[in-house]
């Protein structure tokens, strides 16, 4: 006899699966890592806008933030190694996430012994604030649009040591730092970062011929975009629409080795040899060195260079053609609009996003100003269920409408992996694809529910506690009572009655769900209910 | 690894299976029409290809590099002599990829050479965005050119496992399928909760988004191997002693998918096609330590992963390949920048091994692309397609890679040929 399935006692209307919530549930969702209780209450009171204004003007963190760093601990364990150093198990406070390079740097001296673990620290730790801070801070806009920058300048820290070790500094310094600044100054101190300086190998880009990996990748992510890339042309470069006049609407293999050469010279003060039977300084900063300067002509995107410039100047040249592109405007304003309002966005917004950036193309906090036209866009509001969370924002917002006492944790990273989610592990210069076919395979599929079911359910894991009956009436009189209570305010829109129906019969395992029900007991249900209502398209989806 | 390793590891491995393998043959036969099973295997970042197979003496590639980016033909670290190599040159393949040479020795590994994507562009993401789509110049299509091979075979549609991604995510050449599945652990490959949540999850993902067709392909596909789970031995779960065991690579990710796949495969669940990604390939500087150990990685990962599935050889075809090859001259960082034409490497019982394929372009400055790097004389989907006619029998060429107009197999896997249709 075949088994009796919960399908034979339940059947939801399409309709009821996919009610949209409201506009400011929308809205709230596509600016922060998830809406809470308390903010939509504010909204809804006080307006979009006013609240808009407000996280475009972002000021410290609050206690509650602080208060969380200060008392988080990470688990650290690696073993002894003889005459070198001793066996370490703790769980250890953090110290380096907002340390300064005098500190850091010395993590990434191979002459001192020290366990890996020791140098992947300051990584780690930025990771763990990170989590602190998308959960707990007010300033939830300056959050997500450090995580949307962090991949759109993605560095990765397995491809070198001093990555992970200086990562606080290009967390702080130069992601958070521009995140709602100016773009040609933001790339700048991109482009003088230690961790950039590494990860695409200018540290180490010398004449000739230059190592190319750094000017590619500027061209082709950071700035104009592989969109506008001419492949076909190569080296011909006066067939490129626009490039006889000085304005090449794209660019091709010559302007990248040409950037190639004048990014010679750019490199960290490491302590290298500089071939010359001299050593630079060992600080971890920015430093040029003109004798690895190929200091001869150069032409990009259709500009002459002359020949032996003062330092920095072929470099910082390069930086104002691709910064100051309107290429460059359009393939980031469509990347913001992606990241803000769908995996499609509407062209109206990207088009009027992009007028906006290039007015503002020296204005210092040009970024804000752009961010702030999309946000006011109408369109903010408008289409429910555009875009699959990803897993940092599924696991976060979870976090967040629980009202979740959460320590984040290594093994927490472990979780994400499974998800397709590298956090600060990504290994190629594009950053995550944000894009819903990328989020979803059977094996990710399968990682989202056992997480968010887990969370909830696997106490082991320690990663959180939840106190519901602080955030609940003060009784329900059944179980269906309940579980309407907990459906709206987790999915934060009243559902029709099949559907917390559906939940009910499940949850009562054959019993009416309109008997009588405890509050102890519904209690213990809340968490399996939960469990499931984060595993459905009504919360994968914002 | 010796080669009588190799022989003895086969046939014991045959012997053992013996009592299983005829109902296993049967069940395996139903996902394709004789039961071939194509491994895609996609070098992530641009594996130098002229420093995993280069013509050891000639003079522009000596010149060009420096011995430590090159395969030399004397000294300790020499490169392995290949057979039947191309233009009469000293072909050689890197050192550290001694199963490879022992494969070839074999006749089950083929080199071919001066192949890729005929676009010229130096992106990785485009030009892995165009190989995976199956396309010269279309980086936007919805659809790899895997989805559109499973749409247009003619084998049954519905086998739950015929098409699989060893990651947790699909690479692009099945993007558009709803109904590969994703796994990295086949003993985890379930949910962990309550098993009447299942059904629960199917009340809700009844839409038509792209989450309500991945969260059914999700459930039919851990209910199924659910059940494969209770009736077959995996042998797994593919941990550190597994893998030891095995042959593998124990802290190595390739090792580890393929053993992983090597475990689905003897799970006879009409798998077709598979794909595995190595990653790491891109090296701008420092590249001597890190290709050898990629290469290494790849060498013995493919090594023990032919030698785990001895009993299925004859219907493998693995394939290796890589977006681009890299410049011929090296940078002053110790490694090389983005190039063009690259070697490529089939394995399997079916493959015309110990033979190199294709036409050698030649590394002298006017035989190069644009000057700087290797060209490409064999499309890579000349190589694709002769998979797809010979071992996978679907004849609709001009579907699966929209714009190909022409059909010259290299007659480097065995195999009948069909009449082609190339329309779209």
């Amino acid at each position: 006899m075949a088994r009796k399935s919960i399908l034979d006692l339940v059947s939801i209307p399409p309709a009821a699966l996919t009610n949209a919530p409201g506009k400011n549930v929308i809205a709230l969702n596509r600016m922060t890592f998830g809406v809470t209780s308390s903010e939509l209450d504010h909204v809804n009171k006080n307006g979009l806008t006013g609240f808009i204004e407000d996280q475009l003007n972002p000021q410290e963190d609050d206690e509650k933030v602080n208060q969380k760093i200060t008392s988080a601990t990470l688990h650290i364990k690696y073993d002894a190694k003889e005459d070198k150093y001793p066996a370490v198990d703790e769980d250890r406070p953090l110290s380096l996430w907002n340390s300064t390079l005098d500190k850091l740097w010395p993590l990434a001296d191979y002459k001192t012994n020290m366990a890996g673990q020791e140098r992947s620290r300051p990584l780690e730790e930025v990771r763990v604030v990170s989590w602190i801070k998308a959960v707990y801070s007010r300033w939830q806009l300056r959050e997500l649009l450090t995580e949307f920058w962090h991949n759109h300048f993605n560095v990765n820290p397995d491809k070198d040591t001093k990555i992970a070790v200086t990562f606080p500094i290009y967390d702080r310094d130069v992601i958070r730092k521009n995140c709602f600044g100016n773009f040609r100054m933001f790339l700048e101190d991109v482009a003088k970062s230690t961790s950039m300086q590494y990860y695409l190998d200018n540290a180490s880009s010398k004449a000739s011929p230059a190592n190319e990996n750094y000017a590619r990748e500027l061209f082709e992510l950071h700035t104009l975009g592989s969109d506008n890339y001419y492949n076909s042309l190569y080296n011909r470069w006066r067939e490129v629409p626009g490039a006889i006049s000085g304005k090449p609407i794209g660019y091709i293999d010559e302007d990248v080795y040409e950037a190639a050469r004048s990014f010679t010279g750019w490199t960290i003060a490491d302590g290298a040899t500089t071939g010359k039977g001299e050593n630079f300084a060992n600080t971890g900063s920015f430093h040029y060195h003109d004798g690895w300067h190929d200091n001869y002509q150069k032409r990009v995107l259709g500009v002459e260079f002359d020949p032996n410039q003062p330092p920095l100047a072929d470099g910082n040249k390069v930086l104002d053609l691709v910064a100051f592109h309107p290429a460059t405007a359009k393939h980031i304003c469509q990347k913001l609009c992606r990241r803000l309002i769908s995996d499609t966005p509407p062209s109206n917004v990207v088009k009027g996003a992009t007028g906006v950036w290039i007015r503002n193309k020296d204005n210092p906090h040009q970024i804000r100003e752009t961010v702030r036209y999309i946000l006011l866009s109408k369109e903010i509001t408008q289409g429910w269920g555009l875009k699959v969370k990803t897993p940092f924002e599924l696991i976060a917002s979870l976090l967040r409408v629980t009202e979740a006492d959460f320590t984040p944790s290594s093994s927490l990273t472990g979780f994400m992996n499974q998800m397709g989610y590298l956090h600060y592990h990504w290994p190629t210069p594009t950053g995550h694809p944000d894009r819903a076919d990328y989020w979803l395979s059977s094996s990710t599929m399968l990682s989202r529910w056992n997480l968010a079911y887990g969370l909830l359910n696997n106490q082991q894991n320690k990663l959180a506690l939840y106190d519901f009956k602080a955030q609940m009436p003060a009784e329900f009189k059944t179980l269906a009572e309940g579980v309407n209570f907990w459906t709206e305010r987790i999915l934060q829109r009243a559902k029709p009655e099949e559907y917390t129906d559906a939940l009910s019969k499940y949850l009562a395992r054959g019993k009416s769900a309109n008997l009588a029900v405890s509050t102890a007991d519904l209690e213990k249900i809340i968490p399996s209910l939960i469990g499931i209502l984060s595993m459905t398209p009504d919360f994968q989806l914002k | 690894m010796q080669r009588r390793e190799f022989l003895v590891g086969c046939s014991a491995a045959i012997a053992a299976m013996a009592g299983s393998r005829i109902t296993g043959y049967s069940f395996g036969h139903a996902g394709s029409p004789n039961g071939d099973i194509f491994i895609y295997i996609f070098l992530r970042g641009g594996c130098d290809g002229l420093n995993l197979v280069g013509p050891a003496n000639d003079s522009s590639y000596v010149v060009e590099r420096p011995p430590e980016l090159r395969v030399t033909d004397s000294g300790d670290n020499a490169g392995l002599s290949l057979k039947n190599s191309l233009a009469g040159l000293d072909f050689r393949i890197h050192p550290k990829a001694a199963e490879l040479k022992e494969l070839y020795d074999s006749n089950a590994l083929a080199v071919i050479h001066g192949a890729g994507l005929t676009n010229g562009t130096r992106s990785h993401f485009d030009a892995q965005d165009f190989i995976e789509r199956g396309s010269l110049n279309d980086k936007n299509l919805s659809e790899g050119w895997f989805t559109r091979f499973l749409k247009s075979s003619s084998q049954p549609q519905n086998s739950m496992f015929r098409s699989l991604a060893i990651s947790p995510v699909v690479p692009s050449s099945f993007l558009g399928s709803n109904t590969t599945v994703a796994l990295t652990n086949v003993n985890d490959y379930k949910l962990h909760s309550d098993p009447r949540l299942a059904d629960l999850l199917r009340t809700f993902y009844k839409g038509a988004q792209l989450i309500d067709e991945e969260a059914n392909n999700t459930l039919n596909s851990i209910q199924y191997m659910g059940k494969q789970l209770s009736s077959a031995n995996t042998g797994g779960p593919v941990d550190a002693a597994y893998l030891k065991k095995a042959g593998y690579l124990e802290n190595n990710s390739f090792s580890r998918s393929l053993a992983t796949l090597a475990q689905v495969i003897k799970m006879d669940v009409n798998l077709q096609v598979a794909t595995v990604d190595y990653g790491g390939w891109d090296t701008h500087e420092h590249q001597t330590n890190i290709f050898n150990t990629l290469t290494e990685g790849l060498s013995k990962s493919l090594g023990a992963f032919y030698n785990d599935i001895s009993g299925y050889q004859n219907r493998v075809t693995v394939l290796v390949m890589s977006e681009f090859g890299r410049r011929l001259r090296a940078n002053k960082s110790g490694g090389t920048d983005h190039g063009h034409g690259n070697v490529m490497l089939a394995l399997g019982g079916n493959v015309n091994g110990g033979k190199m394929y294709g036409t050698w372009p030649g590394l002298s400055n006017e035989q190069l692309d644009n000057n700087v790097d290797l060209a490409v004389t064999t499309d890579y989907r000349t190589v694709l397609s002769e998979v797809v006619v010979r071992r996978l029998r679907n004849p609709k060429l001009g579907y699966v890679f929209p714009g190909l107009t022409e059909y010259k197999p290299l007659n480097f896997l065995q195999g009948e040929d069909l009449p082609i249709d190339f329309s779209k």
